[in-house]
């Protein structure tokens, strides 16, 4: 699924109550829903009722637990993706004979849905934990190919006229023009597979559901007909994917500024 | 201009020390290491057990044969007590059948604990090289659990409606042999697949008409939330299922004594659950799937714990796989015959039988059902009624 | 030494020589240089392939590969003949691609209407704005599991979530498409006293079109997405049902045809779309 949800900056300024009046009224709204007895007392547990299965899910429960192996898998798979990715992202920028060659096969594979992987690879790695991770890897792995060999593709026409200049061979070309070069884009694409790569892990928990995990919980919830467990899981999955993003933002500008110096 | 020697050899010192990539290098010698490290250890053997499904809210526990009265009893862990470096693993897959094929495909698994009759028989039409020693349940019974205020009565009444099914299980073929009887096939029902846990929730909610499933609806029905209508116990018993105790081929040929003694376990347990006057016993260990216990008596009402429990490898339970193998074909649900009759593999049961001096102990049938030898289980009786 | 080629050297060639042809004589035929470069480039494209499928097939020959790793491709073939011929293949197809119009439109037009609200009114975009965000970082599929209980596994369910993957980036890429109207487009609506409405439909809309046409592009390929994964979860048809089928059956041919049908449209999405985003483009430069 492509994201775009990466860099929107709110509304700044005076305008500040506006930006929390609705979400508020909203809160309040379904706080009297809860409390008064309107809607199906099964499907509105009250706020309170949430939080409080929260804490007992992390005191008494594995909640905690759940959290981490997701997070482990996620980054597990992420930092695979990252490791093939990115030299595979480079070679297909830098050399017009990769791309020649590869780069149709990868528009092809780029244009199967994420989920369409889902049943190859359970009956290739089964459903345990490998399963869920090349899942996650194979996802992430897709913006970080595709940014990197954009950016790789990008790279101005100035540096490489530098490179000839000093006559560089192919090492130093990459170590000092393509990488470089290429920097931004890459961890753009970085940014955009670790967004992808928590995507996965959701989906892998739900399809691939064995172990603990996020996903487990939340299929738990559902069947159980526990809604403040489900609505608990589905907020801190939400939770986690902005935390998520806003790490790795600020490590992409934390990076490029870097890369400035 | 070419860069002199010296101007490329201060290029490169300058990049070395360049933190993140060391870094980065860091971490990825670590991953690697920490890759190739995991799978390694062990001078122990491990026997790894696959078990066809769960219990209740995913539950690591089974019910309904004599597999999942072996691993509530421990019996095989108390066989292997004295063995240090024999360690048992069991996993109970959600996926039933299916699952336990993907994972001894990918060799996973040792054993295929209590696998149904029409998985198995697909993963072996696939290649899969296994072998049927013990017999987990026969005779198993099927239910169409149907809501309420559906209006389906019986099977007849199911044309056109939404039903769930979980496919791949050896709930499939049984309900489509069920819908044959009755001149109907698959595409006469729009079947979803679920599995057990979704569709229960689904036809608490209302999502589908109906269902086929075993015991687990048996509950809901006392509830009212659901209705029985329809089970192949008041039909032909020869639409039941089956399961076995299935162990791959490799791990049979690099431990036939470790196998040997898996069965003599196992068969240990189902001596102890075939005996009547531990009826109410077999059907309080079952309980820790979450399933209660009223749910066992109404499932097994009627019918002598051996029939179903028996682990014993006759002539009917070869017929009954056969028999499943060819409507498996019939039914589209496999491409290529499957070879059944090399594929029992009985001398650890009748080792094991030798050894415990329990051959008298469980009647016999033959391929049509009939019995031909009694078996002194009989004679046990229930310790109450 | 430096061993950078010349970029683009390789099209240097192939220009020499489409020249050569055409200068020749007619014993050669003279193709145009573009046609021998997109057939040139096509057989570089479809070597790897090509090698892949070869491995497949001595792969499947030799048993390298247990067959319910790596099923023999003379199966799928026979596969999807079979389903090709039974008309299944059409069937779920079909099935699938009518939940993606549906979902696609009712959560296209929902996302067209919140984006243009949000770009036209910035106060009541600051309402909305944080709420939206919010939501909208919670990946899709984790509202399944709520969707299910509230409107069950039925065809709701599918439409619906359908709807909402594909109401996300339109509504962004309409918002900042009309947010990045040039404000002296504004003014020429005022100079030629236009009313809102002629301003919105003359003026805003067609310069913001380019943008908010990535938001409808990015909303497809998402409804496409959704789709796969809605209908492995809990279908009785469609594509994602077959792979559940395959899977379920250990059936890999069944799995890897409806992979390949899966990528085939997505395929004919992208690249339909993406053409008609390309004359977008040059009719906003052009103008």
């Amino acid at each position: 699924m492509t994201v775009t949800a990466v860099a929107l900056r709110p509304s700044v300024g005076s305008t500040h109550w506006r930006a929390v009046a609705l979400p508020i009224v909203l809160l309040l709204a379904w706080e009297f829903a809860a409390h008064a007895g309107i809607g199906d007392a099964r499907f509105l547990p009250s706020i309170e009722s949430v939080a409080a299965r929260g804490w007992t899910e992390i005191v008494d429960g594995q909640l905690l637990l759940d959290i981490a192996m997701s997070l482990t898998r996620d980054i597990a798979g992420f930092i695979i993706a990252a490791l093939i990715g990115v030299p595979v992202g480079l070679a297909l920028g830098l050399s017009r004979f990769v791309e020649r060659v590869f780069g149709p096969t990868f528009s092809a594979y780029r244009q199967i849905a994420l989920f369409a992987w889902v049943p190859l690879i359970s009956l290739w790695f089964g459903t345990g934990e490998e399963a869920k991770i090349a899942f996650v890897a194979l996802a992430a792995l897709n913006p970080i190919v595709f940014n990197s060999a954009e950016g790789a593709r990008s790279i101005p026409v100035q540096y490489r006229e530098v490179a000839r200049v000093l006559t560089f061979d192919r090492w130093q070309l990459l170590r000092y023009v393509a990488l470089p070069g290429a920097f931004p884009s890459i961890v753009t694409g970085l940014h955009l597979g670790l967004i992808y790569a928590w995507l996965a892990t959701v989906g892998a928990e739900f399809f691939l559901n064995l172990g603990p995990g996020l996903g487990g919980r939340i299929n738990e919830g559902r069947e159980l007909f526990q809604m403040d467990l489900l609505l608990l899981c589905v907020l801190l999955l939400g939770v986690i994917g902005v935390l998520l993003n806003k790490l790795a933002g600020l490590a992409e500008t934390r990076l490029l500024a870097w890369q400035k110096r | 201009m070419t860069t002199t020697s010296r101007q490329r050899r201060s290029f490169s010192r300058r990049a070395s020390s360049n933190p993140a990539r060391r870094s980065f290098i860091a971490l990825a010698a670590l991953a690697l290491g920490v890759a190739i490290a995991a799978p390694a250890v062990a001078d122990s053997t491990v026997i790894r057990l696959g078990y066809p499904g769960v219990g209740i809210d995913n539950r690591p526990f089974g019910y309904g044969d004599n597999i999942s009265v072996a691993h509530i009893g421990h019996f095989i862990e108390d066989e292997f007590k004295n063995d240090p470096d024999v360690k048992i693993e069991w996993t109970f897959f959600r996926g039933a059948g299916p699952a336990v094929n993907e994972a001894i495909a990918n060799g996973q698994l040792d054993f295929g604990a209590g696998e149904g009759d029409l998985p198995s028989i697909v993963a072996r039409s696939k290649g899969l090289k296994t072998k049927i020693v013990l017999a987990a349940d026969t005779r198993d019974p099927i239910y169409l659990a149907v809501k309420p205020d559906s209006g389906i009565k019986s099977i007849d009444d199911l044309k056109g409606r939404k039903v769930a099914q979980f496919r791949g299980t050896n709930l499939q073929i049984a309900t489509d042999r069920v819908l044959e009887a009755h001149g109907l096939t698959e595409r006469d029902i729009k079947f979803i697949n679920l599995d057990t846990g979704n569709t229960l929730a689904a036809l608490a909610s209302g999502d589908i008409d109906g269902a086929f499933g075993g015991p687990e609806f048996l509950d809901l029905d006392r509830r009212g939330i659901v209705k029985v209508v329809y089970s192949t116990k008041s039909d032909d018993p020869a639409f039941g299922r089956q399961a076995s105790l299935l162990v791959t081929e490799d791990f049979e040929s690099r431990h036939p004594d470790l196998t040997a003694r898996v069965v003599k376990a196992v068969v240990k347990a189902a001596q102890w659950s075939t005996d009547e006057s531990n009826r109410e016993a077999v059907f309080q260990g079952w309980t820790k799937s979450g399933i209660p216990v009223e749910t066992f008596r109404a499932d097994f009402a009627g019918v002598k714990l051996t029939d179903r429990l028996s682990p014993i490898i006759d002539e009917f339970f070869i017929a009954r796989y056969r028999a499943q193998a060819d409507r498996a074909k019939a039914y589209k649900l496999l491409r290529n015959d499957v070879d059944v009759d090399s594929w029992f593999e009985p001398k650890y049961l009748n080792q094991a039988l030798a050894e415990l001096k329990l051959e008298d102990y469980w009647p016999r049938y033959d391929a049509n059902g009939k019995k031909v030898a009694t078996g002194t289980v009989e004679q046990t009786q229930a310790a109450t009624q | 030494m430096s061993v950078i080629p010349e970029p683009g050297y390789l099209e240097a060639a192939v220009d020499a020589l489409a020249l050569s042809t055409d200068r020749s004589d007619r014993r050669t035929c003279a193709l145009p240089a573009r046609w021998a470069r997109r057939l040139q480039a096509a057989a570089v494209g479809l070597a790897f392939p090509a090698v892949l499928l070869l491995l497949w097939e001595l792969s499947a020959r030799y048993g390298w590969l247990p067959a319910q790793i790596l099923p023999d491709p003379r199966l799928v073939v026979e596969t999807i003949q079979e389903f090709v011929a039974s008309g299944e293949l059409l069937d779920d197809t079909r099935i699938s691609l009518m939940r993606v119009a549906q979902g696609f439109l009712f959560g296209g037009l929902a996302g067209l209407l919140l984006g243009v609200a949000m770009g036209l009114w910035p106060r009541f975009q600051a309402y909305v704005d944080p709420l939206f965000l919010a939501v909208s970082q919670v990946p899709t599929l984790g509202w399944m599991p709520l969707l299910i209980l509230l409107v069950g596994i039925d065809e709701e369910l599918k439409v619906i979530i359908i709807a909402w993957s594909a109401f996300i980036p339109v509504t962004l890429n309409t918002y900042r498409g009309i947010r990045a109207v040039p404000a002296r487009y504004r003014e020429v609506g005022q100079v030629l006293t236009f009313g809102p409405w002629s301003t919105l439909t003359k003026i805003v809309l067609p310069a913001a079109l380019p943008t908010i046409f990535v938001g409808i592009r990015e909303g497809l390929a998402n409804s496409w997405q959704t789709l796969v994964a809605a209908e492995l979860f809990a279908s009785s048809e469609g594509l994602g049902y077959l792979m559940a089928w395959g899977r379920q059956l250990f059936q890999l041919d069944l799995v890897i045809m409806a992979m390949i049908a899966v990528g085939a449209i997505g395929l004919l999405f992208n690249w339909g779309l993406g053409s008609i985003e390309r004359r977008l483009r040059r009719w906003q430069v052009a103008s």
